[in-house]
C-alpha cells in the first residue's frame, strides 16, 4: 500500500513538472509577437551585440530538482519560444553554468532584443539537435 | 573470478536501470514520410534533409517539426512526449531506483505528434511498431502555385 503510495506521488510528481527546468521570465517591453518564419540569432557569451537594440526582457532557467530537459540547446530553444512571443529576435545568453556536482542542467541568464537589422548577418551560435 | 565480476557488473547496471529504460532506451527511433516525398525537414528549425527521414530524438524533449515542398503548403506539427506504459513496469521489476531512473533518461516518456481533441492533426497520420514513430504527412498543395504545363518524356 506504501509502496503503490509511493509509486503514483513520483508519477505525478514528473507528469506534473514534466521534467522541465524552472524559467523565471522579467518581460519588461514587450512588442508585437514574431510568426514562426522569422529568424531568431542566438548568441553565446562571447558573441557581439549589435548597436541600436531594444531590450524587451531577460530569462534565467534553473534547476527545477526534477529537470532532465534542460541541455544547453534545449533551454536555448525554448528561450526562443519567449523570445518570438514577446517580440524579441535576438537571445542572447549573458551567463552560462555547466552541469556539475550540484546539477546535471545547464543554468542560464538570457536577455531578449529586438534588432531592425538582419539578424541572419550577426556572428552567433547555431542550434544543434541534441 | 572474472565471470563473477562480469556477473556483478550486470546486474548491477540492471538494479540501476529503470524497466522503460531497458526496454525502449533514451531516444526514440521515428520516420518521418511525406506525400508527396523530397519535402525538406527542419526539426526544432535545424534542416535534417528530405523525406523519408530517419533519425533518433530524445524521448524527454518536444520537437517542432516543419516540412516544406515547393508547390504545397507548409506543414508545422509538434512531437510530444506521452507517458511511456514501460514504466509501470518498475511496480513489478525496475522497483525505486527505476522510479527515478526512467524520468532522469527520458525514458518514461514517447514522442507521438500532437493531437487535437483527441484526434491527430489534419494530414498527419501515425503507427507505432516496437516504440518506433512511423509518421506521414499528407503535404496540401499551395493554391497561390498555378500550373502552366507539365513536361513528359519522349518514348
Amino acid at each position: 500500500m506504501r509502496y503503490a503510495f509511493l509509486f503514483f506521488s513520483v508519477v505525478i510528481t514528473f507528469g506534473i513538472t514534466g521534467c522541465s527546468p524552472k524559467l523565471a521570465s522579467h518581460v519588461s517591453n514587450p512588442l508585437t509577437s514574431l510568426t514562426p518564419d522569422e529568424p531568431v540569432a542566438f548568441l553565446d557569451v562571447e558573441h557581439q551585440l549589435p548597436d541600436d537594440l531594444i531590450k524587451v526582457g531577460s530569462l534565467r532557467f534553473q534547476d527545477s530538482g526534477f529537470s532532465t530537459d534542460c541541455s544547453f540547446n534545449s533551454l536555448l530553444n525554448k528561450a526562443r519560444i519567449e523570445a518570438r512571443k514577446n517580440g524579441a529576435n535576438i537571445v542572447k545568453v549573458t551567463d552560462t553554468k555547466k552541469p556539475d556536482l550540484w546539477s546535471s542542467c545547464y543554468r542560464l541568464k538570457i536577455d531578449l532584443y529586438r534588432y531592425n537589422g538582419d539578424v541572419a548577418k550577426l556572428k552567433q551560435y547555431e542550434l544543434k539537435l541534441d | 573470478m572474472n565471470t563473477h565480476l562480469k556477473t556483478a557488473t550486470l546486474g548491477l547496471a540492471l538494479a540501476l536501470s529503470g524497466c522503460a529504460t531497458i526496454i525502449s532506451g533514451s531516444r526514440q527511433d521515428v520516420h518521418i514520410n511525406s506525400y508527396p516525398k523530397e519535402a525538406r525537414v527542419a526539426i526544432n528549425e535545424i534542416d535534417m534533409g528530405p523525406t523519408p527521414l530517419q533519425q533518433k530524438l530524445k524521448r524527454n524533449q518536444e520537437y517542432t517539426l516543419l516540412l516544406e515542398l515547393e508547390g504545397y503548403e507548409p506543414y508545422i506539427t509538434t512531437l510530444k512526449k506521452k507517458f511511456n506504459a514501460w514504466y509501470l513496469g518498475n511496480v513489478l521489476i525496475g522497483g525505486l531506483i527505476g522510479l527515478v531512473v526512467d524520468p532522469i533518461t527520458g525514458a518514461m516518456y514517447q514522442l507521438k505528434p500532437e493531437e487535437i481533441d483527441g484526434q491527430s492533426k489534419e494530414g498527419t497520420s501515425y503507427t507505432m511498431d516496437n516504440g518506433t514513430l512511423y509518421l506521414t504527412i499528407s503535404m496540401e498543395v499551395d493554391p497561390n502555385w498555378e500550373q502552366v504545363g507539365q513536361l513528359q518524356r519522349k518514348p
